[in-house]
């Protein structure tokens, strides 16, 4: 079917909101780590496609009951956010609910995939909306249901990066899974509490390497781009990671570079050669923390931002050198980013993904483990909204029909999107 | 020798103390009167006939001559006597039980949400938003109440259909239930009547239960609709002048409001208000006549009384239903809505006084009220106490402000009106059925024993005010399936002046 770029595919837009069926408690309010306030600028914008088997059947009512019953296990994204004496942001769980959108497409599933695979797309089926400007009556988590003509469902989430890190957010969305067949958790997903070291404001806080300061955005938390940005991403089957990973390492008697950070250093070569004036000399690494698994909880100290620096230019490096730096030379930066956050008693405003070249890690993150009545998606897509001008690369799971895989998802300024897909395509064939 | 002075307060609660007892001692002597009047002649009579001797008094019967016509007329005329009485007393009607329908998880609105939904589809009316606000944060409601499916959406989407789905889940719910708890069958019912003000499709709700559950075809169906929340207690009435006249007969009651089609969507204040107080729910009832449901039932209906203020235009003009000037249809509360409550409550209390409270009251009430007309109108006029009267009070939980008001004018306590209360906190303003969510407040608390007596107080566009008056036929014991089943032991929960946001 022929769709003109003009005629929007999704129409007939219902908006409710959805909140836990019992009550959570009176007064309960959720405080907010350092971590948490330093991502609060990003959001999480996740899609599962579903077949028509998941949702045969069951009427909005259905469907929202199981959301019902699912966020009583989950309350705290239900709250909203207000903001203590010393203005500090807490999560009120006044149980208001998630927002409900529920949404149909002229399109049926198979064709809106093959259609095209762009973030433009995967965008019309995941609510865009940010916190703000009015914070204390904008929900945290936006969820959207998509039906295709053929029976199709897309469930597309938005969260903010508040509450958690990706591995919270699929976390949170597989309890949804469980709810439809009937099994729930012993005890509510909570968020994680950490004790707050005492701040030393008056000692000089070195400022981490990672984040870009910005701001003030009050109470409105989204930022805008110098230049703006486009995302353009790709999938690499195992089969060609595992020849990317022999091309990179060319030396067997060194350690062996793990896929995730062999594709790092291929793009971080390939940009560092697309972007002529500047050096690309430092860029983040964020992965999930190897030491402790932070499951049951949401949070945001599961995930470490690291810092790697070359001092030449990554031009003259090999890609191996490159790997090895990403594995051996970064430096941890997740506690400086904290004690920064609060810089003369004054809460800052951060941008992480973006401030340098980002790479995050979604490798481990369990987002085709939501099962819906016995059904598992038959395509995700992530995408991190609200990104600094330096560009984030994301690498998660890709499994399309019969495709097994990771898909690489670059955002970046999109001056350098054509070059960067060439250089990608002559270095990698990527 | 000089007196020891007192400190004032021990004066003063001296008299109070004993202004209680000089009260409790007319009360008793009054209320007692009969009995205080037959124990000197009993004595007196008894005194008497042992002074005879009883040889004496064997003596005496057998001197009596019994001529046997004279014996057979008399007989007869006590026959005819008490036949004319049992036939012209009233049947008594039995409230045999009652269900209150709970609505699912899925319809849940807390308070939270109302309020964000209120703001984003207000958001062109900043002085609208911020008067909602006020009012919900003063309205007493809780963060459990209901809310149908449509009305979940932003905003809301009303249409016929979804006004008969609500009507069908909120009616066979509550009717399915009352059928499982009191064991009726669909074809034992004789009378059937339901009452929904503001949602009256055609064929009527009484006929799409009639459809749903085969009723007979020589059903008594009748279906009451514009009159308000004070309905119920209306229905009630109706059920029992039928019942005085169909012997040995099962009347089905059916309360509710069906709030779909009436979300207000304009901008006008003095028709938001109904917006944040009216939320979802029902109650069937089952009512009898028969004999054998005596020993079952719950209830016994002792008094109905109803007053209609009508005839004066302010009350006819202060629950209005009207198009705004966007042609949006809604409900205009006018300002004096309190003050002509007041008036119809005092209307009603001067017929209901009469019935119930006990001889002490009425003839202090008639004494200041002599008092005030010869000696001094400048008196306060007595107000009674009803509590004398009654153990349990039900007060339609149509707003904070209207439960303050009779707890001002009744002089009650915050035990007496907790029910009230308690309901409004839990469903919100339920309309005609919330007389009933309260009474099973009371029966979940253990509250109820037999021989307590009830008054139920509703007002409604009219202006009217209804009261009925029932007495426990049982004791009822606890758990109770009802709507409190689950919650009954969180309540009763504190109430803020104003709940912060």
């Amino acid at each position: 079917m022929l769709m003109s770029k003009e005629e929007n595919p999704i129409y007939d837009i219902k908006i409710s909101s959805v909140g836990p069926g019992l009550i959570s408690g009176r007064d309960a309010v959720q405080e907010l780590s350092g971590m948490d306030l330093a991502m609060k600028l990003h959001y999480l914008r996740t899609v599962y496609y579903f077949p028509r088997q998941a949702f045969e059947g069951l009427t909005i009512i259905n469907i929202k009951e199981t959301i019902f019953l699912w966020l009583n296990y989950a309350y705290i994204p239900n709250g909203r956010f207000r903001k203590s004496d010393s203005g500090r942001p807490y999560i009120k769980c006044n149980d208001c609910g998630v927002r409900l959108i529920e949404a149909r497409c002229k399109m049926s599933l198979n064709e809106w995939l093959e259609s095209s695979d762009d973030a433009a797309t995967h965008k019309l089926v995941v609510p865009g909306q940010v916190l703000g400007p009015n914070l204390f009556y904008s929900p945290l988590v936006l969820l959207q249901l998509t039906k295709f003509v053929c029976g199709g469902t897309a469930v597309g989430v938005s969260w903010a990066h508040v509450l958690g890190d990706a591995f919270s957010a699929a976390t949170f969305m597989n309890l949804w899974g469980q709810a439809t067949r009937n099994k729930y958790p012993a005890q509510p997903l909570l968020m994680a509490h950490f004790k707050t070291q005492a701040q030393n404001s008056k000692s000089p806080i070195k400022d981490p390497l990672a984040v870009k300061r910005v701001g003030p955005v009050g109470d409105h938390w989204v930022t805008s781009n110098d230049t703006k940005m486009e995302t353009y991403s790709f999938d690499v089957s195992w089969a060609d990671l595992a020849r990317l990973q022999t091309k990179i390492c060319v030396d067997k008697d060194y350690q062996q570079i793990p896929p995730f950070e062999s594709i790092c250093a291929a793009v971080w070569q390939c940009v560092a050669k697309v972007k002529h004036e500047t050096d690309v000399k430092m860029v983040t690494i964020c992965k999930k923390d190897s030491k402790y698994s932070f499951e049951e909880v949401f949070t945001n100290k599961g995930q470490r931002v690291k810092v790697v620096k070359t001092n030449v230019s990554p031009k003259e490096l090999s890609p191996m050198e490159l790997g090895l730096l990403i594995m051996n030379q970064v430096v941890d930066e997740t506690n400086i980013i904290e004690e920064a956050i609060e810089f003369d008693n004054q809460l800052q405003d951060f941008l992480v993904y973006g401030a340098n070249l980002t790479f995050v890690d979604l490798l481990d993150a369990p987002v085709y483990d939501l099962n819906i009545r016995g059904h598992k998606p038959i395509y995700i897509n992530c995408a991190i909204d609200n990104v600094g001008d330096e560009g984030v690369v994301l690498v998660f799971p890709s499994q399309k029909y019969h495709f097994n895989g990771v898909k690489v998802s670059i955002t970046f300024p999109e001056t350098y999107i054509p070059n960067l897909k060439w250089m990608l395509k002559k270095e990698w064939s990527l | 020798m000089p007196q020891p002075t007192m400190p004032d307060f021990s004066n003063n609660n001296n008299l109070i103390k004993r202004r209680k007892y000089l009260k409790l001692s007319y009360q008793y002597f009054v209320n007692h009167f009969i009995s205080f009047l037959l124990i000197p002649i009993i004595a007196t009579v008894a005194i008497q006939l042992a002074r005879i001797g009883p040889d004496d008094i064997i003596a005496t019967i057998k001197s009596f001559h019994y001529n046997p016509v004279q014996v057979l007329c008399s007989l007869f005329v006590l026959i005819f006597i008490s036949t004319v009485y049992f036939m012209s007393k009233p049947r008594s009607v039995y409230l045999v039980d009652y269900s209150c329908y709970k609505p699912p998880i899925t319809c849940r609105v807390p308070f939270s949400t109302f309020m964000e939904h209120s703001r984003l589809i207000l958001k062109d009316n900043p002085k609208s938003v911020e008067f909602q606000m006020r009012i919900l944060e003063r309205s007493g409601l809780g963060e459990e109440t209901s809310l149908p499916p449509a009305i979940h959406y932003i905003p809301p989407t009303p249409n016929m259909e979804a006004a008969r789905g609500e009507a069908e889940l909120v009616i066979f719910s509550a009717i399915d239930n009352l059928f499982a708890k009191t064991g009726l069958k669909p074809k034992d019912i004789d009378i059937l009547i339901v009452n929904c003000s503001l949602f009256s499709p055609t064929p009527s709700l009484s006929a799409m239960v009639v459809n749903k559950y085969k009723l007979r075809s020589n059903i008594k169906s009748y279906n009451l609709s514009g009159m308000g929340c004070s309905a119920g207690l209306i229905s009630i009435d109706l059920a029992r002048d039928l019942l005085q006249v169909l012997p040995n007969s099962n009347a089905v009651v059916v309360s509710t409001e069906i709030i779909t089609p009436n979300y207000y969507q304009g901008n006008e204040r003095a028709m938001l208000l109904p917006n944040c107080l009216f939320r979802m729910g029902a109650a069937a009832l089952l009512l009898s006549n028969k004999r054998r449901e005596q020993k079952r039932a719950k209830y016994k209906l002792v008094h109905v009384v109803r007053t209609h203020k009508g005839s004066d235009d302010r009350a006819y003009r202060c629950v209005y239903e009207q198009e705004d000037p966007q042609g949006l249809v809604g409900i205009n509360l006018s300002k004096d809505l309190m003050v002509i409550a007041a008036e119809a409550l005092k209307s009603n209390i001067t017929t209901m006084g009469p019935l119930v409270l006990p001889a002490s009251e009425q003839l202090l009430f008639l004494f200041t009220l002599i008092g005030r007309k010869i000696f001094n109108p400048k008196w306060k006029p007595y107000i009674p106490d009803f509590k004398l009267a009654f153990e349990h009070f039900c007060i339609h939980a149509g707003g904070r402000a209207v439960i303050d008001e009779l707890q001002k004018n009744l002089q009650l306590s915050a035990e007496h009106v907790e029910a009230s209360r308690m309901t409004l906190h839990r469903f919100g303003n339920t309309s005609s059925s919330s007389l009933w969510y309260e009474l099973s407040y009371i029966e979940s608390k253990g509250r109820m024993k037999k021989g307590d007596r009830v008054w139920q107080i509703a007002f409604g566009s009219g202006f009217k005010c209804n009261s009925a008056v029932w007495k426990c036929n049982r004791n009822i014991k606890t758990p109770i399936n009802g709507p409190w089943e689950d919650c009954i032991d969180r309540y009763p929960v504190h109430i803020p002046e104003v709940v912060k946001l």
